[in-house]
């Protein structure tokens, strides 16, 4: 396997946007060209596009070649669309990694796009509910809401996670995304607010759930050979691991701990040769904030049921044991399927190369990891990042 | 120009003078207003010519909840399969299970129903461990969310939708 880098990465600003599908790939497309210098367009050989429902959302499928043409791209290697659901993006950038590492393709560009706000947010539900087995789950009104408040009530009930335990990793989210101008959620948002907002689904508030959100990220990959020569502050994949456990109901062994994310954890590590105390920052899948704190525990940040413990202490803040989603997570940042795993890693990128704001920035971040769930948590997939080669 | 296009069909087919009408300028054509539908539907076709397991529903119109069991292997199927994804046997037979289970978790659907279920918000849906079997089943549960509880007794409740079509749901028991 050869070693892969990161050179690059864009963002387009993620919110409830004037634009359309189209018009958020030329921008995330142009934010990662202008980013990566000594890059000539031309080689770029291999092009990965996630995106979860552009189908739905768009009304477009075979959307590689599509923006292959915005960006004027022509890929001779390898290209395609990969769909994960929520971990869309992180899929593009496994593959492209795996086609680098393997000897196959040289230059690849990642981009992850969604749409999802669109006049009718009834559509955007519908959309959504269809990530579930549609037939058997989707078709009783199950979608991510319901699934997710489940997790949180046995949750609460197994290990006494309290309503503020949750609203805390909100608070944490929205006071990082305030740092970051391309985040959906501008304003802080604290733990009382989080309590008052409406209920979704109890016990989740409008605020412990991430946003319909409109955005794209794009980043650059490389072989090793060419990041030595393009920059001075590559980072590197340094492992990977996903596991799945099914999608139907009926497979959903317990709510409140993810054995397919413990496994994909311990399968990063390995692979990427660490250990859970060499993390210095993590960007974890805060689809609702009972999700970051079921992420600690599972992650390994912490023992099984001391999730709530982890935020209350601060374990998760700047400071703390590990600092988790300093870019303002999903709840922060909103959740535009496809972009998310892709924003995550840009954040990555940016904390070991010390461009972020001062309000964020980890002291001297060595390895970080990103992860994704998709659909019911059905499926865990983790990335590990390296400053060092 | 006004006079020239007077008469004339428009490239949508209607004429000129109805532009005239409405307030239109002739080069410009007024298409017919085409409904499409927003969503596809959730409920998929559930006889014969569109499924294989045509019979869960058939049954289930008659009150039997039904599912497939691997005569290779033993394993119970859920949601009913044509072949086993434990052993890849398709010699399956249909077993009824249990009308009736236990509540193993349970919230409220307020906000955010996709399509067709915007009207029923809010309401319950839950995961119900059926007896005997064990097996956990996600469905609407037709019980208040205020009047639910962890491991409450439930049972089974089929539900007629439009065009013939039945979905399982629960119910708190007595």
């Amino acid at each position: 396997m050869r070693k892969v880098a990161v050179v690059g990465g864009g963002l387009s600003h993620w919110g409830i946007r004037k634009a359309n599908w189209r018009e958020l790939v030329q921008e995330a497309g142009k934010a990662v060209l202008d980013d990566t210098r000594n890059l000539d367009k031309k080689d770029i050989d291999s092009l990965f596009v996630g995106a979860a429902s552009p189908d739905r959302w768009a009304f477009q499928c075979h959307v590689a070649p599509l923006v292959a043409d915005m960006l004027g791209v022509y890929p001779t290697r390898m290209m395609a669309r990969t769909e994960l659901a929520c971990a869309s993006g992180q899929a593009a950038v496994r593959y492209a990694w795996l086609a680098i590492a393997s000897g196959f393709s040289d230059v690849a560009l990642c981009l992850g796009v969604e749409k999802m706000n669109n006049p009718n947010m009834l559509e955007s539900q519908t959309t959504m509910a269809a990530v579930l087995d549609r037939e058997w789950d989707g078709i009783h009104g199950a979608s991510a809401p319901p699934f997710f408040a489940m997790c949180a009530q046995h949750h609460m009930k197994h290990y006494g996670t309290t309503r503020r335990q949750m609203s805390l990793v909100a608070e944490k989210n929205h006071r990082f995304s305030t740092t970051n101008p391309f985040a959906h959620f501008q304003k802080p948002v604290p733990a009382e607010k989080v309590e008052a907002s409406p209920m979704v689904a109890p016990p989740l508030t409008l605020f412990d759930c991430s946003g319909i959100t409109d955005g794209a990220a794009a980043v650059i990959l490389v072989s090793e050979e060419r990041a030595k020569k393009m920059t001075d502050t590559p980072v590197w994949i340094k492992g990977s691991g996903q596991c799945s456990g099914g999608n139907n109901s009926a497979n959903w062994k317990s709510l409140d701990t993810w054995y397919p994310m413990q496994v994909a954890a311990r399968e990063a590590f390995r692979t990427a040769g660490i250990t859970v105390d060499d993390l210095d920052l993590a960007e974890v899948h805060d689809c609702f904030s009972i999700s970051e704190i079921i992420e600690y525990e599972d992650l390994g940040l912490c023992k099984k049921g001391e999730g709530g413990k982890f935020i209350e202490d601060g374990q998760s803040d700047i400071g703390g044991k590990v600092a988790v989603n300093t870019r303002g997570g999903l709840l922060g940042c909103g959740h535009p399927l496809g972009a998310t795993g892709i924003g995550q890693i840009i954040e990555i990128c940016q904390q070991m190369q010390a461009k972020v704001p001062k309000a964020r920035q980890v002291p001297d971040p060595r390895i970080g990891l990103t992860h994704n769930l998709s659909g019911a948590a059905n499926v865990h997939s983790i990335l590990v990042f390296g400053r060092d080669a | 120009m006004a006079e020239k296009g007077k008469g004339q069909e428009t490239k949508a087919g209607g004429k000129a003078e109805a532009n005239t009408a409405k307030g239109m300028p002739g080069w410009m054509a007024d298409l017919p207003l085409v409904q499409l539908p927003l969503a596809l539907d959730f409920c998929s076709p559930q006889t014969e010519d569109f499924t294989r397991v045509s019979r869960f529903f058939d049954e289930l119109r008659k009150g039997r909840l039904m599912t497939t069991k691997c005569k290779a292997c033993g394993a119970l199927n859920w949601p009913p399969r044509v072949v086993c994804p434990e052993c890849q046997s398709d010699d399956l037979e249909w077993v009824e299970l249990p009308r009736t289970g236990k509540l193993w978790a349970f919230t409220e659907v307020r906000l955010g129903a996709p399509l067709g279920m915007e009207k029923d918000a809010p309401f319950s849906i839950g995961i119900v461990e059926l007896d005997v079997v064990g097996l956990r089943i996600l469905a609407r549960i037709d019980t208040p969310y205020d009047k639910l509880d962890f491991d409450r007794p439930m049972e089974l409740v089929v539900a007629k939708m439009p065009g013939e079509r039945v979905i399982y749901r629960f119910k708190a028991k007595g």
